[in-house]
Protein backbone atom coordinates (compact mmCIF):
# COMPACT_ATOMS: atom_id res chain seq x y z
CA UNK A 1 0.00 0.00 0.00
CA UNK A 2 0.97 3.80 -0.94
CA UNK A 3 2.44 5.33 2.46
CA UNK A 4 -0.15 7.88 2.94
CA UNK A 5 2.08 9.40 6.14
CA UNK A 6 3.82 12.77 5.84
CA UNK A 7 7.34 12.65 4.56
CA UNK A 8 9.93 14.96 6.65
CA UNK A 9 10.61 17.65 4.71
CA UNK A 10 14.26 18.76 3.88
CA UNK A 11 15.14 22.05 4.63
CA UNK A 12 18.85 24.10 4.94
CA UNK A 13 18.91 23.28 8.76
CA UNK A 14 17.89 19.68 8.41
CA UNK A 15 19.06 17.82 5.34
CA UNK A 16 21.86 16.13 6.72
CA UNK A 17 19.69 14.71 9.43
CA UNK A 18 16.90 13.14 6.81
CA UNK A 19 19.58 12.50 4.11
CA UNK A 20 21.53 10.55 6.44
CA UNK A 21 18.46 8.46 7.17
CA UNK A 22 17.51 7.77 3.57
CA UNK A 23 21.02 6.12 4.04
CA UNK A 24 20.14 4.45 7.56
CA UNK A 25 22.67 6.50 8.93
CA UNK A 26 21.86 8.39 12.02
CA UNK A 27 23.78 12.10 11.95
CA UNK A 28 23.87 14.80 15.09
CA UNK A 29 24.28 18.40 14.46
CA UNK A 30 26.73 19.46 17.10
CA UNK A 31 28.03 22.87 17.97
CA UNK A 32 31.80 23.29 17.65
CA UNK A 33 31.63 26.17 19.98
CA UNK A 34 30.10 24.74 23.11
CA UNK A 35 30.14 21.53 22.06
CA UNK A 36 26.79 20.75 22.70
CA UNK A 37 24.20 18.40 20.41
CA UNK A 38 21.71 20.82 18.60
CA UNK A 39 18.60 18.41 18.22
CA UNK A 40 16.13 19.61 16.41
CA UNK A 41 19.24 20.71 14.37
CA UNK A 42 18.71 24.47 13.42
CA UNK A 43 20.84 28.07 11.55
CA UNK A 44 22.58 28.19 14.97
CA UNK A 45 23.00 26.47 18.14
CA UNK A 46 19.82 26.73 20.30
CA UNK A 47 22.88 26.75 23.25
CA UNK A 48 25.22 29.37 22.75
CA UNK A 49 23.72 30.78 19.31
CA UNK A 50 27.20 29.64 17.94
CA UNK A 51 27.08 29.35 13.74
CA UNK A 52 29.93 26.86 13.91
CA UNK A 53 28.39 23.75 13.33
CA UNK A 54 29.10 20.23 12.08
CA UNK A 55 27.14 17.11 11.48
CA UNK A 56 28.72 13.92 13.51
CA UNK A 57 28.16 10.64 12.34
CA UNK A 58 26.86 8.04 14.46
CA UNK A 59 26.58 4.89 12.46
CA UNK A 60 23.31 2.35 12.26
CA UNK A 61 23.57 0.34 15.33
CA UNK A 62 21.52 2.98 17.66
CA UNK A 63 20.21 2.00 21.31
CA UNK A 64 18.39 4.10 23.76
CA UNK A 65 15.71 3.67 26.31
CA UNK A 66 12.09 4.90 26.47
CA UNK A 67 12.09 8.45 28.53
CA UNK A 68 8.62 9.51 28.15
CA UNK A 69 5.85 7.80 25.86
CA UNK A 70 2.26 8.78 25.24
CA UNK A 71 -0.32 6.41 23.64
CA UNK A 72 -2.32 7.84 20.94
CA UNK A 73 -6.14 5.73 20.16
CA UNK A 74 -6.95 8.76 17.73
CA UNK A 75 -5.36 9.73 14.59
CA UNK A 76 -4.80 13.03 14.22
CA UNK A 77 -3.25 12.86 11.14
CA UNK A 78 -3.70 11.00 7.37
CA UNK A 79 -1.99 7.63 7.37
CA UNK A 80 -2.07 6.71 11.34
CA UNK A 81 -5.62 5.55 10.53
CA UNK A 82 -3.89 1.64 10.54
CA UNK A 83 -1.60 2.15 13.45
CA UNK A 84 -4.12 2.66 16.46
CA UNK A 85 -3.19 3.16 19.51
CA UNK A 86 0.01 4.77 18.13
CA UNK A 87 2.62 4.96 20.90
CA UNK A 88 4.46 8.23 20.24
CA UNK A 89 8.19 8.38 22.67
CA UNK A 90 10.95 10.07 23.56
CA UNK A 91 14.05 7.74 22.95
CA UNK A 92 17.26 8.76 24.65
CA UNK A 93 20.18 8.02 23.31
CA UNK A 94 22.06 5.39 25.07
CA UNK A 95 25.58 7.11 23.55
CA UNK A 96 24.68 10.78 23.64
CA UNK A 97 22.33 10.90 26.75
CA UNK A 98 21.30 14.76 26.00
CA UNK A 99 19.66 14.06 22.57
CA UNK A 100 16.47 12.55 22.60
CA UNK A 101 14.73 11.62 19.83
CA UNK A 102 10.70 11.73 18.79
CA UNK A 103 9.73 8.28 17.25
CA UNK A 104 7.37 5.97 17.54
CA UNK A 105 8.13 2.70 19.59
CA UNK A 106 6.76 0.05 16.83
CA UNK A 107 4.88 -3.83 17.20
CA UNK A 108 4.62 -2.90 21.26
CA UNK A 109 1.78 -2.69 22.68
CA UNK A 110 0.33 -0.15 25.34
CA UNK A 111 0.65 -2.85 27.82
CA UNK A 112 4.33 -3.28 27.67
CA UNK A 113 5.12 0.26 26.73
CA UNK A 114 7.82 1.97 29.77
CA UNK A 115 9.84 4.35 30.47
CA UNK A 116 13.43 3.45 31.37
CA UNK A 117 12.58 0.38 28.32
CA UNK A 118 15.40 -0.46 26.30
CA UNK A 119 14.72 0.03 22.25
CA UNK A 120 16.79 -0.28 19.36
CA UNK A 121 16.69 1.92 16.19
CA UNK A 122 14.96 1.11 12.81
CA UNK A 123 14.49 2.27 9.46
CA UNK A 124 11.10 2.50 8.21
CA UNK A 125 11.48 3.40 4.37
CA UNK A 126 8.89 5.77 3.79
CA UNK A 127 9.06 5.35 -0.26
CA UNK A 128 11.57 4.28 -2.71
CA UNK A 129 13.46 6.96 -1.35
CA UNK A 130 12.97 7.96 1.95
CA UNK A 131 13.21 6.74 5.45
CA UNK A 132 13.15 7.82 9.08
CA UNK A 133 14.13 6.00 11.97
CA UNK A 134 12.16 4.18 13.98
CA UNK A 135 12.42 2.09 17.21
CA UNK A 136 11.87 -1.07 18.45
CA UNK A 137 11.63 -3.00 21.69
CA UNK A 138 15.26 -4.75 22.41
CA UNK B 1 11.99 49.02 35.94
CA UNK B 2 9.63 51.08 37.64
CA UNK B 3 7.72 49.30 40.44
CA UNK B 4 4.10 49.28 39.23
CA UNK B 5 2.73 47.54 42.14
CA UNK B 6 -0.84 48.13 42.79
CA UNK B 7 -0.87 51.77 40.68
CA UNK B 8 -2.96 49.51 37.86
CA UNK B 9 -6.17 48.04 38.05
CA UNK B 10 -8.73 46.18 36.19
CA UNK B 11 -11.83 47.81 35.95
CA UNK B 12 -13.81 46.52 33.75
CA UNK B 13 -14.08 42.49 32.34
CA UNK B 14 -17.02 40.87 29.84
CA UNK B 15 -17.95 38.78 27.66
CA UNK B 16 -20.34 37.66 24.85
CA UNK B 17 -22.82 34.86 25.01
CA UNK B 18 -20.64 31.52 24.98
CA UNK B 19 -21.38 28.78 22.48
CA UNK B 20 -20.88 25.76 20.46
CA UNK B 21 -21.79 27.36 17.13
CA UNK B 22 -22.41 31.32 17.25
CA UNK B 23 -23.99 31.53 14.06
CA UNK B 24 -21.52 35.24 13.74
CA UNK B 25 -18.85 36.34 13.25
CA UNK B 26 -15.71 37.19 15.66
CA UNK B 27 -15.85 41.15 15.45
CA UNK B 28 -19.63 40.24 16.61
CA UNK B 29 -18.53 38.67 19.73
CA UNK B 30 -16.12 40.94 20.50
CA UNK B 31 -18.20 43.82 20.15
CA UNK B 32 -20.56 41.92 22.21
CA UNK B 33 -17.83 41.57 25.15
CA UNK B 34 -16.18 45.03 24.61
CA UNK B 35 -19.87 46.79 25.31
CA UNK B 36 -19.81 44.09 28.62
CA UNK B 37 -16.89 45.44 29.89
CA UNK B 38 -17.08 49.07 29.13
CA UNK B 39 -20.57 48.86 30.81
CA UNK B 40 -19.02 46.83 33.99
CA UNK B 41 -16.53 49.39 34.55
CA UNK B 42 -19.09 52.38 33.77
CA UNK B 43 -16.79 53.90 30.89
CA UNK B 44 -17.77 54.60 27.00
CA UNK B 45 -15.72 53.16 24.44
CA UNK B 46 -14.35 56.96 23.75
CA UNK B 47 -12.38 56.47 26.88
CA UNK B 48 -10.69 53.82 25.54
CA UNK B 49 -7.41 54.68 23.63
CA UNK B 50 -5.93 51.34 23.20
CA UNK B 51 -7.16 48.19 21.82
CA UNK B 52 -5.15 44.59 22.21
CA UNK B 53 -6.05 41.42 21.24
CA UNK B 54 -4.16 37.92 20.26
CA UNK B 55 -5.48 35.22 18.22
CA UNK B 56 -4.12 32.83 16.07
CA UNK B 57 -5.51 34.15 12.95
CA UNK B 58 -9.15 33.33 13.97
CA UNK B 59 -10.46 36.84 14.79
CA UNK B 60 -11.23 40.39 14.14
CA UNK B 61 -8.44 43.09 14.48
CA UNK B 62 -8.70 45.48 17.12
CA UNK B 63 -9.09 48.47 14.38
CA UNK B 64 -12.16 46.89 13.34
CA UNK B 65 -13.38 46.36 16.51
CA UNK B 66 -12.29 49.84 17.78
CA UNK B 67 -14.09 51.50 14.24
CA UNK B 68 -17.16 49.26 14.91
CA UNK B 69 -17.60 50.93 18.47
CA UNK B 70 -17.16 54.01 17.02
CA UNK B 71 -13.85 55.60 18.24
CA UNK B 72 -10.79 56.40 16.89
CA UNK B 73 -7.89 55.22 19.42
CA UNK B 74 -4.50 55.87 19.29
CA UNK B 75 -3.37 52.77 19.64
CA UNK B 76 -3.90 49.46 18.28
CA UNK B 77 -1.94 45.77 18.39
CA UNK B 78 -2.93 42.47 17.25
CA UNK B 79 -0.70 39.69 18.67
CA UNK B 80 -0.11 35.89 17.67
CA UNK B 81 -0.59 34.45 20.88
CA UNK B 82 -2.76 32.11 22.94
CA UNK B 83 -2.44 30.60 26.50
CA UNK B 84 -0.14 33.64 28.79
CA UNK B 85 -0.70 36.53 26.20
CA UNK B 86 -3.97 37.76 28.43
CA UNK B 87 -0.64 38.74 31.34
CA UNK B 88 1.55 39.55 28.29
CA UNK B 89 -1.20 41.93 26.84
CA UNK B 90 -1.72 43.51 30.11
CA UNK B 91 1.77 44.55 30.83
CA UNK B 92 2.44 46.17 27.62
CA UNK B 93 -0.78 48.36 28.19
CA UNK B 94 0.66 49.24 31.95
CA UNK B 95 4.05 49.67 30.04
CA UNK B 96 2.36 52.58 26.96
CA UNK B 97 -0.22 54.15 29.76
CA UNK B 98 3.36 54.64 32.45
CA UNK B 99 5.30 56.32 29.58
CA UNK B 100 2.14 58.29 28.72
CA UNK B 101 1.23 56.71 25.56
CA UNK B 102 -2.38 56.17 26.11
CA UNK B 103 -4.81 56.40 29.38
CA UNK B 104 -6.58 53.49 29.25
CA UNK B 105 -6.36 49.88 27.12
CA UNK B 106 -8.65 47.14 26.67
CA UNK B 107 -8.13 43.31 25.33
CA UNK B 108 -10.15 40.93 23.99
CA UNK B 109 -9.82 37.48 22.88
CA UNK B 110 -12.62 36.59 20.43
CA UNK B 111 -12.96 33.17 18.94
CA UNK B 112 -15.51 31.01 17.20
CA UNK B 113 -13.45 28.05 18.44
CA UNK B 114 -15.94 25.74 18.35
CA UNK B 115 -17.50 26.15 14.69
CA UNK B 116 -14.51 27.83 13.16
CA UNK B 117 -11.09 27.33 13.80
CA UNK B 118 -10.59 24.77 16.47
CA UNK B 119 -7.45 24.59 18.48
CA UNK B 120 -7.41 20.26 19.09
CA UNK B 121 -6.32 20.01 15.23
CA UNK B 122 -7.40 17.88 12.02
CA UNK B 123 -7.48 18.91 9.22
CA UNK B 124 -4.51 20.50 8.57
CA UNK B 125 -2.15 20.27 5.88
CA UNK B 126 0.89 18.39 7.00
CA UNK B 127 3.12 20.15 4.94
CA UNK B 128 2.54 23.44 6.33
CA UNK B 129 2.25 21.50 9.78
CA UNK B 130 5.82 20.74 9.44
CA UNK B 131 7.16 24.04 8.17
CA UNK B 132 5.07 26.38 10.91
CA UNK B 133 6.08 24.09 13.66
CA UNK B 134 9.46 24.34 15.18
CA UNK B 135 11.32 21.49 14.59
CA UNK B 136 8.22 20.43 12.13
CA UNK B 137 9.94 17.81 10.24
CA UNK B 138 10.41 15.85 13.49
CA UNK B 139 7.85 15.29 15.08
CA UNK B 140 4.65 15.05 12.14
CA UNK B 141 6.39 12.18 10.32
CA UNK B 142 5.70 10.53 14.24
CA UNK B 143 1.92 11.21 13.87
CA UNK B 144 2.45 13.75 16.91
CA UNK B 145 0.38 16.70 15.82
CA UNK B 146 -1.90 17.87 18.79
CA UNK B 147 -0.69 19.78 21.78
CA UNK B 148 -2.30 17.16 23.80
CA UNK B 149 0.72 14.93 22.47
CA UNK B 150 3.11 17.02 22.77
CA UNK B 151 1.97 18.17 26.05
CA UNK B 152 1.29 14.01 27.19
CA UNK B 153 5.33 13.89 26.99
CA UNK B 154 6.04 16.13 29.60
CA UNK B 155 2.95 14.14 31.66
CA UNK B 156 3.94 10.69 31.70
CA UNK B 157 7.38 11.76 32.40
CA UNK B 158 6.37 14.23 34.78
CA UNK B 159 3.93 11.82 36.69
CA UNK B 160 6.49 9.18 36.57
CA UNK B 161 9.09 11.11 38.22
CA UNK B 162 6.87 12.02 41.29
CA UNK B 163 4.15 9.53 41.64
CA UNK B 164 1.40 11.51 40.20
CA UNK B 165 -1.52 8.93 38.98
CA UNK B 166 -4.28 9.18 37.09
CA UNK B 167 -6.42 9.65 39.69
CA UNK B 168 -4.77 13.11 40.71
CA UNK B 169 -5.50 14.26 37.25
CA UNK B 170 -9.04 13.16 37.57
CA UNK B 171 -9.25 15.37 41.14
CA UNK B 172 -9.03 18.15 38.88
CA UNK B 173 -11.16 17.28 36.43
CA UNK B 174 -13.53 16.36 39.60
CA UNK B 175 -12.72 19.79 41.00
CA UNK B 176 -13.43 22.04 38.47
CA UNK B 177 -16.32 20.26 36.94
CA UNK B 178 -17.64 20.52 40.97
CA UNK B 179 -17.46 24.60 40.55
CA UNK B 180 -19.52 24.42 36.73
CA UNK B 181 -21.76 23.31 38.81
CA UNK B 182 -22.80 26.72 40.38
CA UNK B 183 -22.13 28.61 37.06
CA UNK B 184 -25.11 28.18 34.75
CA UNK B 185 -23.51 30.20 31.73
CA UNK B 186 -21.02 26.63 32.46
CA UNK B 187 -20.79 24.06 29.26
CA UNK B 188 -20.79 21.40 32.08
CA UNK B 189 -23.13 23.17 34.41
CA UNK B 190 -25.46 20.09 35.38
CA UNK B 191 -23.01 17.75 34.65
CA UNK B 192 -21.26 16.44 37.74
CA UNK B 193 -18.28 13.81 37.24
CA UNK B 194 -17.68 11.24 39.85
CA UNK B 195 -13.81 9.38 39.86
CA UNK B 196 -15.70 6.04 38.91
CA UNK B 197 -17.27 8.01 35.49
CA UNK B 198 -14.05 9.37 34.64
CA UNK B 199 -12.08 6.51 35.59
CA UNK B 200 -13.67 4.61 33.32
CA UNK B 201 -13.10 6.71 30.49
CA UNK B 202 -11.31 5.79 28.04
CA UNK B 203 -7.89 7.21 26.81
CA UNK B 204 -7.96 9.65 23.84
CA UNK B 205 -4.33 9.93 24.26
CA UNK B 206 -2.80 8.58 27.18
CA UNK B 207 -2.53 9.94 29.98
CA UNK B 208 -5.25 11.90 29.40
CA UNK B 209 -9.20 11.12 28.95
CA UNK B 210 -11.25 13.39 26.97
CA UNK B 211 -12.14 15.01 30.91
CA UNK B 212 -8.41 15.75 30.91
CA UNK B 213 -9.13 17.95 27.53
CA UNK B 214 -10.08 21.29 27.52
CA UNK B 215 -13.28 22.68 25.63
CA UNK B 216 -13.77 24.26 22.66
CA UNK B 217 -16.41 27.09 22.59
CA UNK B 218 -17.40 30.28 20.22
CA UNK B 219 -16.86 32.94 22.25
CA UNK B 220 -14.99 36.58 23.29
CA UNK B 221 -13.77 38.26 26.54
CA UNK B 222 -12.53 41.73 27.28
CA UNK B 223 -10.93 43.29 29.93
CA UNK B 224 -10.09 47.03 30.70
CA UNK B 225 -7.10 48.05 31.92
CA UNK B 226 -6.16 51.64 33.63
CA UNK B 227 -4.31 53.38 36.10
CA UNK B 228 -4.98 52.98 39.79
CA UNK B 229 -5.80 57.22 39.94
CA UNK B 230 -8.65 57.23 36.61
CA UNK B 231 -9.23 53.50 38.45
CA UNK B 232 -11.31 55.32 40.50
CA UNK B 233 -13.77 57.54 38.73
CA UNK B 234 -14.79 53.60 37.54
CA UNK B 235 -18.24 51.99 38.29
CA UNK B 236 -16.66 48.82 38.92
CA UNK B 237 -14.73 47.89 42.30
CA UNK B 238 -11.31 47.74 41.58
CA UNK B 239 -8.78 45.26 41.34
CA UNK B 240 -5.08 46.17 41.79
CA UNK B 241 -2.62 44.53 39.92
CA UNK B 242 0.42 43.59 42.68
CA UNK B 243 2.71 41.99 40.11
CA UNK B 244 3.37 40.53 36.62
CA UNK B 245 5.58 38.49 34.72
CA UNK B 246 4.52 38.97 31.16
CA UNK B 247 6.25 36.54 29.29
CA UNK B 248 9.18 33.80 30.49
CA UNK B 249 10.65 31.28 27.98
CA UNK B 250 12.89 28.03 27.45
CA UNK B 251 14.49 26.95 24.64
CA UNK B 252 12.56 25.35 21.64
CA UNK B 253 8.94 25.75 21.02
CA UNK B 254 6.99 22.30 20.08
CA UNK B 255 10.54 20.00 19.77
CA UNK B 256 11.24 19.67 23.54
CA UNK B 257 14.75 18.04 24.85
CA UNK B 258 14.68 19.35 28.29
CA UNK B 259 11.27 17.66 29.75
CA UNK B 260 12.40 18.71 33.37
CA UNK B 261 11.31 22.46 33.21
CA UNK B 262 8.69 24.48 32.10
CA UNK B 263 8.97 28.57 31.63
CA UNK B 264 6.56 28.69 34.57
CA UNK B 265 9.38 27.81 36.97
CA UNK B 266 10.97 30.88 36.07
CA UNK B 267 7.85 32.98 36.24
CA UNK B 268 6.98 32.02 39.64
CA UNK B 269 9.97 33.78 41.72
CA UNK B 270 9.43 37.00 39.18
CA UNK B 271 5.91 37.57 40.28
CA UNK B 272 5.69 36.75 43.62
CA UNK B 273 9.30 38.93 43.94
CA UNK B 274 6.69 41.77 42.17
CA UNK B 275 4.10 41.38 44.36
CA UNK B 276 6.18 41.15 47.30
CA UNK B 277 3.76 38.11 48.68
CA UNK B 278 4.17 33.99 49.07
CA UNK B 279 2.73 31.28 47.99
CA UNK B 280 0.54 30.77 51.28
CA UNK B 281 -0.64 34.60 50.57
CA UNK B 282 -2.74 33.63 47.80
CA UNK B 283 -6.90 32.32 48.34
CA UNK B 284 -7.92 32.23 44.98
CA UNK B 285 -6.44 31.49 42.06
CA UNK B 286 -6.98 30.66 38.09
CA UNK B 287 -4.56 28.16 37.03
CA UNK B 288 -4.37 28.14 33.00
CA UNK B 289 -6.21 24.35 32.26
CA UNK B 290 -5.56 23.53 28.67
CA UNK B 291 -5.05 19.40 30.66
CA UNK B 292 -5.71 18.77 33.58
CA UNK B 293 -2.33 18.05 33.99
CA UNK B 294 -1.06 21.17 33.19
CA UNK B 295 -2.92 22.34 36.50
CA UNK B 296 -0.88 19.99 38.51
CA UNK B 297 2.59 21.22 37.05
CA UNK B 298 1.78 24.32 37.66
CA UNK B 299 0.92 23.94 41.36
CA UNK B 300 4.21 22.66 41.74
CA UNK B 301 5.76 25.55 39.51
CA UNK B 302 4.30 28.27 41.50
CA UNK B 303 4.88 26.74 45.26
CA UNK B 304 1.11 25.66 46.18
CA UNK B 305 2.47 22.48 46.90
CA UNK B 306 6.52 20.92 46.80
CA UNK B 307 7.38 18.54 44.37
CA UNK B 308 6.29 14.99 44.45
CA UNK B 309 3.05 16.04 47.06
CA UNK B 310 0.85 18.13 44.67
CA UNK B 311 -1.12 14.97 43.68
CA UNK B 312 -2.24 14.46 47.86
CA UNK B 313 -2.34 18.07 47.70
CA UNK B 314 -5.52 18.02 45.01
CA UNK B 315 -6.73 14.76 46.17
CA UNK B 316 -7.39 16.48 49.50
CA UNK B 317 -9.65 18.85 47.69
CA UNK B 318 -7.52 21.77 47.71
CA UNK B 319 -8.82 23.03 44.51
CA UNK B 320 -12.64 22.73 45.53
CA UNK B 321 -14.34 25.74 47.86
CA UNK B 322 -13.37 25.66 50.66
CA UNK B 323 -9.90 23.80 50.23
CA UNK B 324 -6.64 25.88 50.69
CA UNK B 325 -7.02 27.16 46.76
CA UNK B 326 -10.20 27.19 45.25
CA UNK B 327 -8.92 27.30 41.61
CA UNK B 328 -10.62 28.02 38.32
CA UNK B 329 -13.78 28.77 40.11
CA UNK B 330 -16.05 29.57 37.26
CA UNK B 331 -15.09 25.67 35.78
CA UNK B 332 -11.84 26.20 33.89
CA UNK B 333 -11.35 25.66 30.26
CA UNK B 334 -11.94 21.99 31.11
CA UNK B 335 -15.59 22.57 31.95
CA UNK B 336 -16.75 26.73 31.75
CA UNK B 337 -15.52 27.23 28.28
CA UNK B 338 -12.45 27.84 26.44
CA UNK B 339 -10.89 31.62 25.12
CA UNK B 340 -7.68 30.96 25.63
CA UNK B 341 -7.22 31.86 28.90
CA UNK B 342 -9.13 34.87 29.30
CA UNK B 343 -12.45 33.44 30.60
CA UNK B 344 -9.59 32.51 33.78
CA UNK B 345 -8.70 35.95 33.77
CA UNK B 346 -12.11 37.45 34.26
CA UNK B 347 -13.12 34.48 37.08
CA UNK B 348 -10.73 35.67 38.97
CA UNK B 349 -10.95 39.30 38.71
CA UNK B 350 -14.46 38.47 39.90
CA UNK B 351 -13.62 36.32 42.79
CA UNK B 352 -11.01 39.31 43.92
CA UNK B 353 -13.98 41.91 43.40
CA UNK B 354 -15.97 39.68 45.82
CA UNK B 355 -18.58 39.97 43.08
CA UNK B 356 -20.20 36.40 44.23
CA UNK B 357 -20.55 37.40 47.79
CA UNK B 358 -24.13 35.77 49.20
CA UNK B 359 -23.80 32.96 47.05
CA UNK B 360 -21.64 29.42 47.56
CA UNK B 361 -19.76 31.06 44.56
CA UNK B 362 -17.63 33.26 46.24
CA UNK B 363 -14.61 31.91 47.79
CA UNK B 364 -15.02 33.20 51.12
CA UNK B 365 -12.03 36.02 52.66
CA UNK B 366 -10.36 36.13 49.23
CA UNK B 367 -8.27 39.12 49.62
CA UNK B 368 -5.44 38.13 46.96
CA UNK B 369 -5.78 36.22 43.52
CA UNK B 370 -3.03 34.57 40.98
CA UNK B 371 -3.79 33.44 38.01
CA UNK B 372 -1.40 32.06 35.20
CA UNK B 373 -1.01 31.54 31.45
CA UNK B 374 0.62 28.52 30.16
CA UNK B 375 1.29 28.87 26.01
CA UNK B 376 3.08 25.52 26.43
CA UNK B 377 5.84 24.05 28.62
CA UNK B 378 8.28 27.29 26.45
CA UNK B 379 6.41 30.05 27.27
CA UNK B 380 4.40 31.16 30.40
CA UNK B 381 2.97 34.45 32.15
CA UNK B 382 1.14 35.17 35.55
CA UNK B 383 -0.51 37.91 37.69
CA UNK B 384 -1.16 38.42 40.72
CA UNK B 385 -4.13 40.70 41.73
CA UNK B 386 -5.52 42.05 45.21
CA UNK B 387 -8.90 43.94 46.05
ZN1 LIG C 1 26.97 26.05 21.13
Amino acid sequence: MENQKPIPLKNQDNSPYWEGADRHELILQKCDSCKAYSHPPGPSCAKCGSTELSWERQGNDIHGKVYSYIISYRPFLPGFQDDLPLIIAIVELEKVKEVKLIGNILSCSPEDIAIGMPVKMIWKKMNEERSIPQWISE
Amino acid sequence: MSNIKDRYAIVGVGESERSKNSGTTPLHLALDAARAALNDAGLQAKDIDGFMSYSENDSCTSHQLATYLGVRPKYVKDIMGGGSSTEMLIADAVGLIETGQVNTVLIYRSMNGRSGVRMGGGGWDVNLLQSVIEGGSFIIPYGAASPSQWFGLFATRHMHETGLTQEHLGHVCLSFYEHAQRNPKAFFYGKPLTMEEYKNTPYLSYPFNKHDFCLESDEANAIIVTSAERAKGCKSRQVYIMGLSARQCVSHAHYWNDLSEVAADYVAPEVYKMAGVKPEDIQVASIYDCYSWVVLRQLEAYGFAPRGEVGHFVAEGNLRMGGKLPSNTAGGMLSEGYTHGMNNVLEIVRQVRHEYKGTDRQVENCEIGICTGWAGPDMAGAMILRN
